[in-house]
């Protein structure tokens, strides 16, 4: 059992070196949701009319939804390519826990997709006036929200698999469970600008992420393995 | 021949069948396999030989029947890292290098010490394409490089799907090189395939599907 | 099967589709019979005889559809989920179909929920439509069902289909009270609109049985609906099996 043990290490080191590998050979896949919520922000102005007060109002609500459907874009990906080539079936078959190799794929794809988005944000946040003072709420935010929506997401597009591609699936499954997240992440960002305490919403964001962090691998591997029929 | 039927087969069959929209995919099949055998599975497309070999991978469910692993129920843990399977699919990243690819997959398994890649892959006659990305090799250099894992990852069954196609006279004579050395080791292989192959060692055994 | 040996024989023996059918369709008319009864007796009770609110005068008469809808639209989650879980855990077909055929049905309560709370919103709030924690959560439960619904019929094989479906339903059963908690203190958060449904009106007993009765009458409407799609579902998901070939027989026949 020990020389069991001693092969995870090295097994997740390959499974997160290969992810973020294949994601530097395709760079610019890693562009296109940063260039999609930069897009997104930069119409609001145009639709509602450059006004500060009101740009400072929803700014940091239109952040965080801008980053969740930047997010919701690059999920389908997650394990189509997977499935396309086989490499799925080797993993499954694999003789490692299927959890902890798809939590690392999830931490891969977190590192590729959410990480570059929260980095400009404070850019999308400053496009709207957003207080400075606010940024670092927002910032701390979305580094609870986006993991736990990379970690629900992951479980969703598991169930999906087997199926067709199907996106616009994905964003009806995802809707319910992302509800509380953007409730808390938003509610944080809302009470810091009314200077109220903020502390409270990002620790319920917190609590959850950690409940997730152990329990949306073992529910993706389950999903992964109902929707490829093992 | 002997002590083989009479020691715990390391893979069994009884009466296994899988459906598919409840329609039996294949009738139930019964088989016993010892170390050192190679088995062809024949049949016509549809009869059901891609499906028996993700199932006995673990990738199927058991509908009716049972499979037994050492005589014991078949579970997940249990033969893990015991079985590699070779699909349609190759599982090799188009993006990645074969060499990137072996290495994750020696990763995967866990085996660290004593693994030339580079060796290996010679060997199987992707000389001097080693770091070339798989999407740019051919169909053939492809299942070369998919069955480069076999060398390098060490198991006990071998389950094939077609490892004959896409490859030329020398390609076909390395997987039955490949094969001839797993089974006089005591591994046992399962290879699906239309065309007929011809081995040195003697017939093999062979499980018909029938619809 | 041997995990299947600790589940109540009768319960075993009811999984069993031939079984199952004709249990089904045994009880169905007598259920549908009782769904109209009761209906229409609580519906003559609720808009006739109930006196008019002192308040909100006749417009209050709609919660005789839209609270026992909202009712039967977590009762029916509910029974979908452990559905779903009957079907994860011991793969017996029938909970599949149970827990798949009950989808719609609470979908479609959950959607008469959402329309008679925006009717009724209109001379209570003077809006269709407002952000209340209720109708809020009753929204995204509507989204809920739509997403075991559409991932269901996303794949080509029904049964794997209704497994992957009945994860989901699962993990909605974890999310319901979860979107609930957050909606509440988004409300708290927003100081948006936070009339509860009955006010602090008390209701009388004229007003009380009508509404009783009509939810027991949504519940065998649920039963008269669910075990009729249940049973054209295991008809084509069985077509193969010679009970099906019997019944088909014993059809032409008659």
């Amino acid at each position: 059992m020990t020389e069991h043990q001693a092969s995870l290490a090295p097994a997740c080191a390959a499974m997160l070196r290969r992810d973020l590998t294949l994601a530097w050979r395709r760079r610019g896949d890693i562009a296109m949701p940063v260039l999609y919520a930069l897009i997104v922000t930069m119409l609001f102005p145009f639709a509602l009319g450059p006004e500060d007060t009101l740009l400072l109002r929803i700014a940091g609500g239109v952040v965080l939804v801008t980053v969740l459907l930047a997010m919701l874009l690059a999920l389908d990906a997650m394990f189509s390519s997977d499935i396309e080539d086989g490499s799925l079936e080797q993993l499954v078959i694999a003789p490692q826990p299927l959890a902890l190799m798809l939590g690392m794929k999830i931490l891969a794809h977190w590192l590729t997709t959410a990480l570059p988005l929260i980095v400009i944000s404070p850019l999308l946040a400053a496009m709207l006036h957003l207080p400075v003072a606010v940024i670092p709420v927002l910032l701390l935010a979305l580094l609870m929200a986006t993991p736990l929506l990379s970690l629900l997401g992951a479980v969703l597009v598991a169930l999906t698999a087997g199926t067709r591609r199907s996106g616009m699936l994905l964003a009806l499954m995802l809707l319910p469970l992302c509800v509380p997240a953007v409730i808390f992440a938003a509610g944080a960002v809302a009470a810091a600008q009314q200077g109220l305490p903020w502390f409270s919403p990002i620790a319920w964001l917190g609590a959850a992420l950690v409940l997730a962090v152990v329990l949306a691998p073992m529910a993706c591997a389950a999903a992964l393995r109902i929707a490829l029929d093992a | 021949m002997t002590y083989a039927s009479t020691a715990v087969p390391l893979l069994e069959a009884r009466a296994l069948s899988f459906q598919r929209q409840d329609e039996p995919v294949f009738a139930p099949l019964d088989f016993q396999l010892h170390a050192g055998d190679l088995v062809l599975i024949e049949g016509d497309n549809g009869s059901g030989k891609t499906t028996l070999l993700r199932m006995l991978a673990g990738l199927l469910h058991v509908d009716e029947g049972e499979l037994l692993w050492q005589g014991e129920t078949l579970q997940r843990d249990q033969c893990a890292g015991q079985i590699l399977f070779l699909g349609h699919q190759l599982g090799l990243k188009g993006d990645l290098s074969s060499r990137e690819n072996l290495r994750i997959a020696v990763g995967l398994h866990g085996c660290r010490d004593g693994v030339d890649i580079p060796g290996v892959l010679s060997n199987i006659g992707l000389h001097g394409y080693e770091d070339e990305p798989v999407r740019r090799l051919s169909a053939g250099q492809k299942k070369r490089a998919a069955l480069a894992r076999l060398v390098l990852l060490p198991a006990m069954l071998w389950l094939l799907d077609e490892p004959y196609a896409n490859l030329d006279r020398t390609g076909i004579a390395l997987v039955n090189a490949l094969l001839e050395d797993h089974t006089a080791a005591g591994g046992v292989a399962l290879v699906t395939s239309h065309g007929t192959a011809s081995f040195h060692g003697g017939e093999p055994q062979r499980i018909r599907m029938h619809d | 099967m041997s995990s299947s040996s600790w589940i109540p024989l009768w319960l075993h023996k009811l999984g069993s589709p031939p079984i199952f059918y004709r249990f089904a369709g045994v009880v169905r008319p007598w259920a549908m019979a009782l769904a109209i009864i009761t209906g229409a007796i609580a519906l003559y009770g609720g808009l006739v005889l109930a006196p008019a609110d002192y308040q909100q005068g006749d417009a209050y008469r709609i919660i005789f559809i839209h609270v026992p809808s909202a009712w039967m639209s977590m009762f029916i989650y509910g029974v979908m989920g452990i559905a779903a879980f009957i079907a994860l855990v011991w793969r017996i077909k029938l909970a599949e179909v149970v827990a798949m055929e009950s989808a719609p049905i609470g979908a479609a309560f959950t959607f008469i929920t959402l329309v008679t709370g925006s009717l009724w919103g209109k001379p209570m709030w003077g809006t269709w439509w407002t952000w209340d924690a209720r109708l809020t959560s009753e929204l995204v439960l509507l989204f809920l069902y739509l997403g075991v619904i559409g991932l269901y019929h996303a794949f080509e094989d029904r049964r794997q289909g209704a497994r992957a479906a009945a994860f989901l339903a699962i993990i909605g059963i974890i999310n319901v009270p979860i979107v609930h908690f957050s909606v509440n203190w988004w409300n708290t958060l927003h100081q948006g609109s936070t009339i509860s449904i009955f006010g602090h009106s008390k209701m009388s007993g004229a007003m009380l049985w009508p509404l009783l009765l009509m939810m027991l009458a949504t519940k065998f409407y649920y039963i008269a609906s669910l075990f009729r799609r249940v049973r054209t579902d295991l008809l084509s998901l069985e077509s193969g099996k010679d009970w099906v070939r019997q019944i088909a027989q014993d059809e032409a026949r008659s």
